[in-house]
C-alpha cells in the first residue's frame, strides 16, 4: 500500500517538470504584450534560440553524458538550410542573371551547384534543417560509438569535425558565402503569414518551436529509453550486460540533440536574418557548454533558462566594451567554480535547497521511524 | 547429452598471463554450480569470459546450443546470460526503482523504449523485486545512499529483474551479515531450476549450504570437481587452497 | 630541386614551432593526464611577457627569456593549486576547467593590455637570412629549430636523469605506492604542471618576432598542440618530437598544394580518424589517480 502511495508522489514530481515547463513557455509567450519594442522584441526571441541550443546539449550531455564540443555545428547546418531556401528566394531580385544568389555572381560561379538545387523548395529546407543535422550526428555517432570511443575522445571528435566543417565552409565562399555567410535574404512565408525579423510573428515562431522542442526533449527523458541512455551515462559497460545494445542508444540521444539544435539554426536564421560560418564557430560551441553548465545541464529548462540569463546579460552589456570584457572575465571565473563545485549547474542548487527547505518539517516524524526500523533489525 | 554451458579449452592471456589456461568447464541446466579456489585462480576471468567482459585467446564457449565466441556483451545477455560484479555495480545516481526499471531488460531495443509512458508491467515488476530484495522503503533513493549490504541486494534484485536463464554470481555475499548471508542462501535456492546459476564464493559456509557441485579451481584450470564431501576430502584441493582443516575450517 | 629543399625546410620550421608549443602539453597530459586547454593562453602570457619586458625596460628577447618562464610558470603552478588539483580523475571536467581559466586569462590579458596587436622585436642578431642547402631561410627560423631541439634535449634529461623526473615516473605508474616511499604526489604535479607551463611560454616568447601578439592568439596554438600530442602519443617525448615534424612537413607540403584552411581541415580529419582507430598510445586514459 505504501508504495501505490510512494508512486502517486512519484508521478506528481514528474508532473512537476513539466508544469514548469508549460509554466515558463506561457510566460515567454506573454512577453510581447508587455514589450512593446521590435528591437528588444528580436533580441529576447534570439536569446530564446539560443536557449533551445542549450538545452538541446543538455539533451545529450547531461541526460546522456555525451559532451558535445562542437554543438554548434548541428545548429549551423540548420541554419544554412533555412538561409539558403530563403536565399535563393531572392532570386532574381538581388542576384545575377543566371538566377544565382549575389555572392556566386561576385565569384564567377556559373552555375547552381548540385547542394543548392533541393533548396528552392521551403518545405525541402524545414525538413534538411532538422534531418540533415540529425543524419551528421547518427553517422558521426555511429563512428564514434559503435567503435566505443567514450568521454573525453568523444568530445575532442565533435569539436575537431566542426572546425572542420567551418573551415570548409569559410574555404569554399564561392558556394557558402564563405567567411560573410549568407545575407540578405527573403523572409519565410509559412501558412501566408510574413516572418519579419522584427515583427511579432516571428518571436511566437520562437516561443512555439521551444514550446515543442522542450515537450520532445521531455517525453525523450520520461521514456524507457531514456531512463536507459541515464544509466549509459552514469555506468556504460554496466548497461550492456542487461542486453542493451549502448551505441545505438548513444546514435539516438545524439542525433535528437542535433535535430533540436538544427530546429534552433533554422529559426535563429529568421530571427538574425542571414546566416555565417560563427554559427558553426568554436566560440558558439563552447559558449553553449558555459550556459548549459551554469543553468545546470541535467536540467532542460535549466539549460533553456541558463542560456537566456547569460546570454541576456552578455547583450545587455555589449553596448559597454569594458563591462562586456569584465563580463566575460566574470562568466570564465563563473564556469569554473561550477565545473570544480557544482555539477549540476544553478538548476541542481535551486533543487538542493528545495529539498533541503521541504526535509526540515518532516524530519522529527523520519526520525522516528528510523529508530523504529533499526530496532526490527532492517 | 550436450551440457547447458560448456567452457571448452579456453585459455586467456593477458599479455602472456595465462590467466585461464585450458579450462574445461560443463554446467548443466537449472544446476546451481559453487566456483571455488584460491586467489588468482581465474575465477572471476572465468566469469568475465562467459559475460564477454574479456575474450579468449583460445578455446569455445557454448551456451544453450549457441556459440559464444565472437559475441558482443550485449548479445551475450540476451542470449540470456547475466553477471553480478564483484564489486556491487549499480547506477548510483539513479533510484532504486530506475535501477531495477533499467534491469527489465526483456525488450531492449531502442525503437521499442522510445514508447511513451511507463508500462504498468514493468511497475508491478519493480514492486515484487523490491519486496523481494527488502528495499520497498528505498525505493526513490539513489542507489548511491544504500549501504553496502543493500546494494549487493540491489544488483542480486536487477539479476533477477534481467531474467537471465544463465546468472553469474561473484562473490554476491561480500560484505553481508549472517543473517543477509541466509536470505542470499534462501534466494539463491528458490532461483535454481527455473535458473542455473554460477556462484564464485569465499564463503565455504554459504557453499555448503546451496552448492550441489563444487567446482575447484587453480592456476586457470578445474583443479576438481564434486559434491562438497569429495572436494573437502581431496587432497590436491586440499593443498592448493584449503590447507589441511577441511573445508569448515576455510 | 630548390623548391623541394625549400618545402623541406619550410616543413622543419613549421615542425619546430609545433614542438616548442606541444611539448609543454606534451608533458602535462602524458605525464599527468590532464587536458590544458588553457595551454594556449600560456603561449600567449609567454608573448605578452615578452612585448611587455621589452617595451618597459627595454629587454632584449632573449635576455628576458629566463624570467619569462620563471613567470609562466608561477601561474601555472598557482593554477594547478587552486582549480586542478580539485579534479583528481574528472577528465572532462578539467578539460572545461582549463577552458575556463584560458577564458579567464585571455579576458585580464585584454582588459590590462588592450586588445590591439602588439609586436616584438626580433633580436638584432638574428634578423637576417641565410643560406643553407642553396636556399635562403630566416636566422630566427634557424634559431627556433635549435631552440626547440635544446629544450626538448633539456626536458628529455629532466624526464629521465633526475630525481625529480624519476619521482614524476614513479607516480605515473604507481602513486600509491610512490607514496608510500615518501614521494610527495601534490608537489610533484605542482611542479610538473609548472614546468609544462613554463615551456608554453618560452613557445610564446620564441615565437613572437614572427607574428604579432594578441589575446586571441592562443587559440590556434591550442589546437595545433593537440594535433601534435594526439598523433605523437602519449608519454613519449620522442613521439613528440616525431609528430611534430611530421604535421609540420605535412601541413607545409598541403598549405602548399591546395592552402592553409585545406591543410588544416585534412590534419582535422586525419586526427579524428587516428583517434577513433588507434586510441591506444595516444589518448590511452591516462587519468590522474
Amino acid at each position: 500500500m505504501q508504495s501505490k502511495s510512494a508512486d502517486l508522489t512519484f508521478l506528481r514530481r514528474t508532473n512537476a517538470e513539466l508544469i514548469a515547463i508549460l509554466a515558463v513557455c506561457a510566460i515567454f509567450f506573454v512577453v510581447p504584450v508587455l514589450l512593446n519594442n521590435d528591437y528588444l522584441l528580436n533580441k529576447v526571441a534570439r536569446y530564446l534560440v539560443l536557449g533551445i541550443l542549450a538545452m538541446s546539449l543538455s539533451l545529450s550531455w547531461g541526460y546522456a553524458g555525451i559532451l558535445n564540443l562542437g554543438q554548434a555545428m548541428s545548429f549551423g547546418l540548420g541554419s544554412y538550410a533555412m538561409a539558403m531556401t530563403l536565399k535563393l528566394k531572392t532570386v532574381p531580385v538581388h542576384t545575377g542573371p543566371q538566377g544565382l544568389p549575389d555572392f556566386m555572381v561576385w565569384n564567377n560561379v556559373t552555375q547552381l551547384p548540385w547542394f543548392w538545387w533541393p533548396f528552392e523548395s521551403q518545405a525541402f529546407a524545414i525538413l534538411a534543417g532538422i534531418a540533415i543535422p540529425a543524419a551528421v550526428a547518427a553517422a558521426l555517432g555511429w563512428f564514434m560509438f559503435r567503435g566505443r570511443v567514450t568521454g573525453v575522445y568523444v568530445a575532442i571528435i565533435t569539436l575537431a569535425a566542426m572546425v572542420v566543417l567551418n573551415l570548409v565552409i569559410i574555404d569554399q565562399q564561392q558556394y557558402t558565402g564563405g567567411f560573410n555567410g549568407i545575407t540578405d535574404l527573403a523572409q519565410l512565408e509559412l501558412f501566408g503569414i510574413a516572418f519579419d525579423a522584427y515583427g511579432r510573428s516571428t518571436y511566437y515562431l520562437v516561443t512555439i518551436c521551444m514550446t515543442v522542442a522542450l515537450l520532445v526533449a521531455y517525453a525523450f527523458t520520461r521514456t524507457k529509453a531514456g531512463l536507459i541512455i541515464q544509466a549509459i551515462r552514469d555506468h556504460e559497460s554496466r548497461v550492456r550486460y542487461f542486453g542493451y545494445d549502448v551505441g545505438a542508444y548513444q546514435i539516438a540521444a545524439f542525433a535528437l540533440s542535433a535535430a533540436i539544435a538544427g530546429l534552433a539554426g533554422m529559426i535563429y536564421t529568421i530571427v538574425m536574418e542571414f546566416a555565417s560560418p560563427t554559427f558553426l564557430g568554436v566560440q558558439l560551441s563552447l559558449s553553449v557548454v558555459v550556459w548549459c553548465a551554469v543553468g545546470g545541464r541535467q536540467s532542460l529548462l535549466g539549460a533553456l533558462l541558463g542560456a537566456i540569463l547569460v546570454a541576456g546579460v552578455q547583450g545587455a552589456l555589449s553596448e559597454s566594451a569594458t563591462f562586456l570584457e569584465t563580463w566575460t572575465l566574470v562568466m570564465g571565473g563563473l564556469f569554473v567554480l561550477i565545473v570544480l563545485f557544482l555539477p549540476k549547474g544553478l538548476a541542481g542548487l535551486v533543487a538542493s535547497l528545495w529539498a533541503l527547505i521541504r526535509q526540515r518539517p518532516l524530519r522529527s516524524v523520519r526520525g522516528v521511524h528510523r529508530i523504529e526500523q533499526t530496532e526490527t533489525g532492517a | 547429452m550436450n551440457p547447458y554451458l560448456r567452457l571448452s579449452n579456453v585459455t586467456v592471456s593477458f599479455n602472456g598471463f595465462l590467466a585461464l589456461n585450458e579450462l574445461n568447464l560443463d554446467v548443466g541446466k537449472g544446476e546451481l554450480r559453487c566456483l571455488i579456489g584460491p586467489n588468482g585462480a581465474g575465477k572471476t576471468t572465468a566469469l568475465d569470459l562467459i559475460c564477454g567482459k574479456v575474450k579468449q585467446s583460445a578455446g569455445s564457449i557454448a551456451f544453450d546450443g549457441t556459440i559464444l565466441d565472437g559475441l558482443e556483451e550485449y548479445q551475450i545477455a540476451r542470449a540470456g546470460i547475466g553477471r553480478k560484479f564483484q564489486v556491487p555495480s549499480v547506477f548510483r545516481d539513479l533510484t532504486v526503482s530506475d535501477n531495477l526499471r533499467v534491469a527489465c531488460a526483456h525488450h531492449p531495443g531502442v525503437l521499442h523504449n522510445l514508447r511513451p509512458g511507463h508500462r504498468q508491467a514493468d511497475d508491478d515488476a519493480v514492486e515484487r523485486l523490491a519486496e523481494l530484495v527488502g528495499l520497498t522503503d528505498q525505493l526513490r533513493k539513489p542507489a548511491a545512499f544504500l549501504s553496502h549490504g543493500q546494494t549487493q541486494w540491489l544488483e542480486i534484485g536487477m539479476l533477477v529483474a534481467q531474467n537471465a536463464a544463465l546468472i553469474l554470481m561473484d562473490e554476491p555475499t561480500a560484505g553481508m551479515t549472517a543473517q543477509e548471508t541466509r536470505k542470499t542462501a534462501d534466494l539463491f535456492l528458490r532461483l535454481k531450476g527455473r535458473h542455473t546459476l554460477i556462484v564464485v564464493e569465499h564463503d565455504m559456509g554459504f557453499v555448503k549450504a546451496i552448492g550441489d557441485v563444487i567446482s575447484v579451481m587453480h592456476l586457470g584450470r578445474l583443479l576438481a570437481e564434486g559434491p562438497a564431501s569429495e572436494i573437502e576430502s581431496n587432497p590436491a584441493v586440499r593443498e592448493a587452497y584449503l590447507g589441511h582443516g577441511g573445508i569448515t575450517n576455510a | 630541386m630548390d623548391q623541394l629543399i625549400q618545402q623541406f625546410l619550410t616543413g622543419l620550421s613549421i615542425g619546430s614551432i609545433l614542438l616548442l608549443v606541444a611539448m609543454g602539453l606534451s608533458i602535462i597530459y602524458g605525464a599527468m593526464g590532464i587536458i590544458n586547454l588553457a595551454h594556449g593562453e600560456f603561449v600567449m602570457l609567454g608573448a605578452y611577457a615578452a612585448w611587455f619586458l621589452q617595451v618597459q625596460f627595454g629587454m632584449g628577447l632573449l635576455i628576458s627569456l629566463v624570467p619569462i618562464f620563471l613567470l609562466v610558470a608561477a601561474f601555472g603552478w598557482l593554477i594547478e593549486r587552486f582549480v586542478l588539483s580539485f579534479l583528481n580523475n574528472r577528465p572532462l571536467d578539467t578539460i572545461l576547467a582549463t577552458w575556463g581559466v584560458g577564458i579567464m586569462l585571455q579576458q585580464a590579458v585584454r582588459l590590462t593590455a588592450g586588445g590591439e596587436l602588439r609586436y616584438v622585436k626580433m633580436p638584432e642578431a638574428l634578423s637576417n637570412s641565410t643560406a643553407i642547402l642553396g636556399v635562403q631561410i630566416s636566422l630566427y627560423r634557424v634559431f627556433l629549430l635549435v631552440a626547440s631541439l635544446v629544450l626538448f634535449a633539456a626536458t628529455w634529461l629532466l624526464m629521465n636523469r633526475t630525481t625529480v623526473g624519476m619521482k614524476l615516473r614513479a607516480i605515473i605508474q604507481d602513486r600509491p605506492v610512490a607514496a608510500s616511499f615518501g614521494v610527495n604526489a601534490r608537489r610533484i604535479y605542482g611542479l610538473t604542471f609548472a614546468y609544462g607551463a613554463g615551456l608554453a611560454g618560452l613557445a610564446g616568447a620564441l615565437v613572437s618576432p614572427l607574428k604579432s601578439v594578441s589575446p586571441e592568439m592562443g587559440t590556434g596554438y591550442v589546437i595545433d598542440a593537440f594535433m601534435v600530442v594526439v598523433l605523437g602519443g602519449v608519454q613519449s617525448l620522442i613521439g613528440t618530437v616525431a609528430s611534430a615534424f611530421i604535421l609540420g612537413e605535412l601541413s607545409g607540403v598541403i598549405a602548399f598544394l591546395q592552402n592553409d584552411t585545406v591543410a588544416k581541415a585534412i590534419v582535422l580529419l586525419a586526427i579524428v580518424v587516428l583517434i577513433r582507430f588507434r586510441p591506444q598510445g595516444m589518448f590511452a586514459t591516462r587519468v590522474r589517480a
